[in-house]
């Protein structure tokens, strides 16, 4: 047994470093659809769904957060859409205040939204999951009134930068390169590009096993040697540096920012979403800003309520859970990210085959 | 050499541990005893998981317990759980690798080490193969690979056989006994199978409702008693 | 600063809010203790059946047999979840049970939404007949809603401490909080026991609804996440005890009224319940002992 085994061991001399098929067509299947984003979404749809589209792109590096914590970590956060407001305020504040290029306003955004995602999340990490998912509900919930009362800024003096009696309000710009519509469009789908990249890169590296092992089980996690409050802390400001960025575009997005865009129940729904396209995958995340942002545009478009979404994505909760064997984060869940794999496995045979008899 | 002292553990109503002192000197020992005897508590103490009420561990002359338990794998101590805990969704590279990148060992070794671990075990499974695909036995095998990989000091293993057939058992039981050799770690076995425990210890403990009742060479202890009432739970001989 | 006189009104109907949340967290309390779920459909359930209480009254039907469509319509609902939904998910964890519960929330808020649209503008409200009756303390008006706010707060807690002690189907409930497993090799009927349980919280949820459309708001935003600030109160009592429910759910509603008059605290007084909650979560006792979890969420 020894001596196959240090034969095998012999063989693989980088069982890591070689790009499998797999990999290779997953890397095609992501470049295609991005140039499909970048050059022909703009040119195919109406401003209508260009805007919807946009918010897809934003709302995807949200869910992508929440996918990381939950899918990733195991651990539930539902306070997103506070971040989401958090860097969505940075950002704006910054804009109005400051003539600094749009980049670094993101990164500015994400670094704030990270440092306070950070800051609230260390003591809350010691509680275990049922505890940790309603404190960050009740922060939330805080920190949602809070902005009711202090508002978005807009274009006002002092720190909170708003003017309650303005009667004409500014718009938040854009950047110069993207000012447009269509433009605005393709750099968001950039950035969702680049935090996905960021996010990516942590799974696979140290960051990402270290995950695995606390998520499948923190004794065994301790054991291997793994700070369990070190790596939970780093998916958290990971996941709310991403979700500051995201707040950022939508600054520009949206061009005004109220707080009635973001209730309560709407992170409530994000963990819906999240649930329902597959938290563990990162194309579960784009699925589930498609269900969050587009289908509402084409009901709307179609004349149907987005009411019949709230109850689709309610029954969508209830079947994922009572479902899925493993729990929340199912490695492969019966949802409809399901599908999306069914057909890159299809993919993946056809080229398997087409290798083999070449 | 592990010292134990005077080690008491509560839990509610409860006393898992009861002024247990010994002394691991070296090589592989056994600790054996009924069920519920609290040989899995003194593990989670080793480990760091549970906080005991009283008494100390000296382990190669350092205080154990005042270890933070996420340093003190890093330290040396290393174990594997009753219930197979192997990462499932790694491959069976990552899983070994995993203790040793959150070590102080260098980088540069990883992947030797990593290989060499898991080769020392017998795996014959391929290293980038999912640990979710791999059948009981391989995944036990994972897990105390990564009990020896790097430089342990204090190896664990909580019934590391269990629920394997006879073939499996018997490799593992001379996987066990190598360890001492391959790591110079003092492991301590706990186990059922008193076969699997002769084969592989040249001492062994006994604990009995949290007490220790017998401790020395494996034979002797097997044949002792008080320790044969114990796990037959009759009052009069 | 506001003065005494000014606080006065407040005090009032605080205690009553207060006496209502302090209803809907031992409801809350009592059904994780029977059955490990945290129901966070508490608000929407009671705030669906204040909406039909509402659209029957406009109908015709006399009050009361409106209210107990309310009730019954809470109980069934809770009940019918907790047959369809709990078997399934009963060995989960109580993360994802509680989550499973924010589906239901999902739910009814879709149909609320779509059956009892805002969107025309119109606002609705529920007046009980003990709105216009009351008395006066003082300087104070008292009116009898306000007052059976909080005596159904202080009645829940009594009745149920006296139904769990005294009686068979209380006691079954704690045994089975302490263990189910165990509880039903004692030949204890698990499944009733639990409907039982489901049923009650829906109807407490029902009665909670239609005080809260009346002290509150009939919207069903509101009345939704309101449940949010009895979730507070049970929490602050680790999700055990009931007397500490009612005691921090009292706090939760005087604080958050008492804040009216404070001008520059007024706008922030929804934050009670989050802050009170936040702050009892983080002071929590470390747990002594790592579990294990194999129970992924």
């Amino acid at each position: 047994m020894l001596d196959t085994a240090s034969r095998a061991a012999g063989r693989q001399r980088s069982p890591l470093r070689r790009p499998s098929t797999p990999t290779l067509v997953n890397a095609g299947v992501i470049a295609l659809l991005l140039l499909v984003a970048l050059l022909v979404l703009p040119q195919l749809l109406s401003l209508y769904y260009i805007d919807a589209m946009t918010q897809v792109a934003v709302y995807s590096m949200v869910t992508l957060g929440l996918g990381v914590l939950v899918g990733r970590v195991g651990l539930v956060s539902l306070g997103q859409v506070a971040v989401l407001a958090i860097g969505a305020w940075v950002a704006a504040r910054l804009l109005f205040a400051t003539a600094q290029p749009y980049p670094v306003i993101l990164l500015e955004a994400g670094v704030a939204t990270m440092v306070l995602g950070t800051l609230i999340g260390l003591p809350a990490l010691r509680l275990r999951g049922l505890y940790l998912a309603l404190i960050t509900l009740m922060l939330a919930g805080a920190l949602t009134v809070m902005l009711a009362t202090v508002n978005f800024p807009n274009g006002g003096h002092g720190f909170f930068g708003y003017n309650g009696s303005a009667v004409h309000i500014p718009a938040i710009r854009r950047p110069s390169i993207a000012s447009s519509d269509p433009a605005y469009f393709r750099y968001s789908v950039i950035v969702a590009a680049l935090m996905f990249l960021l996010a990516a890169l942590h799974i696979r590296a140290r960051p990402g096993r270290a995950w695995a092992a606390i998520r499948q089980s923190e004794p065994a996690a301790l054991a291997a040697g793994i700070n369990i409050t070190l790596y939970k802390l780093w998916a958290f400001a990971l996941a709310s540096f991403i979700t500051g960025v995201a707040g950022g575009v939508m600054a520009g997005a949206v061009h005004y920012l109220y707080s009635i865009n973001f209730p309560t129940q709407d992170s409530i729904t994000l963990l819906a979403v999240v649930l329902m396209g597959g938290a563990y995958s990162l194309w579960g995340a784009i699925v589930a800003a498609l269900l969050l942002q587009l289908l509402p545009a084409l009901l709307n478009n179609w004349g149907v309520s987005a009411d019949w979404l709230t109850i689709l994505f309610g029954i969508g909760v209830l079947q994922v859970l009572t479902t899925a064997p493993a729990g929340l984060a199912d490695q492969a869940p019966k949802d409809l990210a399901r599908l999306g794999r069914l057909l890159l496995g299809r993919l993946r045979k056809l080229t398997g085959s087409v290798r083999g008899s070449q | 050499m592990i010292e134990v002292d005077g080690l008491t553990v509560r839990f509610g109503g409860v006393t898992s541990l009861d002024g247990m002192s010994v002394t691991f000197e070296r090589g592989t020992c056994g600790l054996i005893g009924p069920n519920g005897a609290g040989k899995t508590t003194f593990f989670n103490v080793l480990s760091g998981f549970v906080r005991p009420a009283a008494g100390t561990v000296r382990a190669f002359g350092e205080d154990l317990l005042s270890m933070a338990h996420f340093r003190r794998a890093r330290w040396g101590v290393r174990r594997t759980f009753q219930t197979e805990q192997a990462i499932e969704g790694l491959s069976v590279f990552d899983n070994v690798a995993l203790v040793h990148e959150h070590s102080t060992l260098p980088g540069r070794t990883r992947r030797q080490d990593v290989f060499g671990a898991i080769s020392f075990v017998g795996l014959a499974a391929d290293p980038s193969a999912r640990v979710h695909t791999l059948a009981a036995g391989e995944r036990r095998l994972v897990e105390v690979a990564r009990a020896v990989v790097g430089r342990p000091k204090l190896v664990l293993l909580d019934e590391p056989a269990a629920g394997l057939p006879d073939e499996e058992t018997r490799h593992l039981g001379e996987v066990v006994r190598r360890i001492p050799g391959y790591t110079g770690a003092l492991t301590i076995l706990v186990d059922h199978d008193m076969s699997l425990v002769s084969a592989c210890c040249e001492t062994t403990a006994v604990l009995d409702f949290g007490k220790l009742i017998a401790v020395g060479p494996t034979a002797e202890v097997l044949r002792d008693d008080h320790v044969i009432r114990a796990y037959l739970g009759t009052a009069d001989v | 600063m506001p003065s005494w006189q000014d606080f006065q009104p407040f005090i009032v109907s605080g205690l009553a809010l207060g006496g209502a949340y302090a209803l809907s967290g031992v409801g809350i309390v009592v059904l994780y203790q029977a059955t490990g779920v945290v129901y966070l459909a508490f608000g929407a359930v009671g705030a669906m059946g204040a909406l039909i209480a509402w659209s029957l009254a406009n109908a015709g039907t006399p009050g009361w047999a409106a209210w107990l469509v309310c009730v019954l319509f809470g109980g069934a609902v809770t009940l019918a979840y907790g047959m369809i939904f709990g078997p399934p998910l009963a060995r989960r964890d109580p993360l994802v049970k509680a989550v499973a519960t924010l589906g239901l929330t999902l739910v009814l808020f879709g149909v609320m939404d779509l059956l009892w649209t805002t969107n025309g503008g119109q606002s609705r409200a529920i007046t009980l007949p003990t709105d216009g009756g009351g008395f006066t303390v003082g300087q104070v008006q008292v009116t009898w809603t306000q007052v059976i706010g909080l005596a159904a707060g202080i009645g829940i807690v009594v009745v149920t401490e006296v139904f769990l002690r005294h009686t068979k189907l209380g006691t079954a409930m704690r045994a089975m909080a302490n263990d189910r497993e165990i509880t039903a090799t004692l030949g204890v009927p698990v499944r009733r026991v639990e409907a039982a349980a489901w049923f009650g919280c829906g109807v407490i949820a029902g009665v909670a609804g239609l005080l809260l459309a009346d002290l509150v708001a009939l919207d069903a935003t509101t009345l939704t996440f309101l449940v949010i600030s009895s979730l507070a109160a049970a929490l602050i009592a680790r999700l055990r005890s009931i007397v500490v429910t009612f005691l921090a759910a009292i706090a939760i509603g005087l604080i958050h009224d008492l804040l009216t008059p404070i001008q520059s605290l007024t706008n922030y007084r929804d934050m009670t319940p989050f802050v009170l909650a936040a702050v009892a979560l983080l002071v929590l006792p470390r747990d002594p002992v790592i579990t294990r979890s194999r129970e992924e969420i």
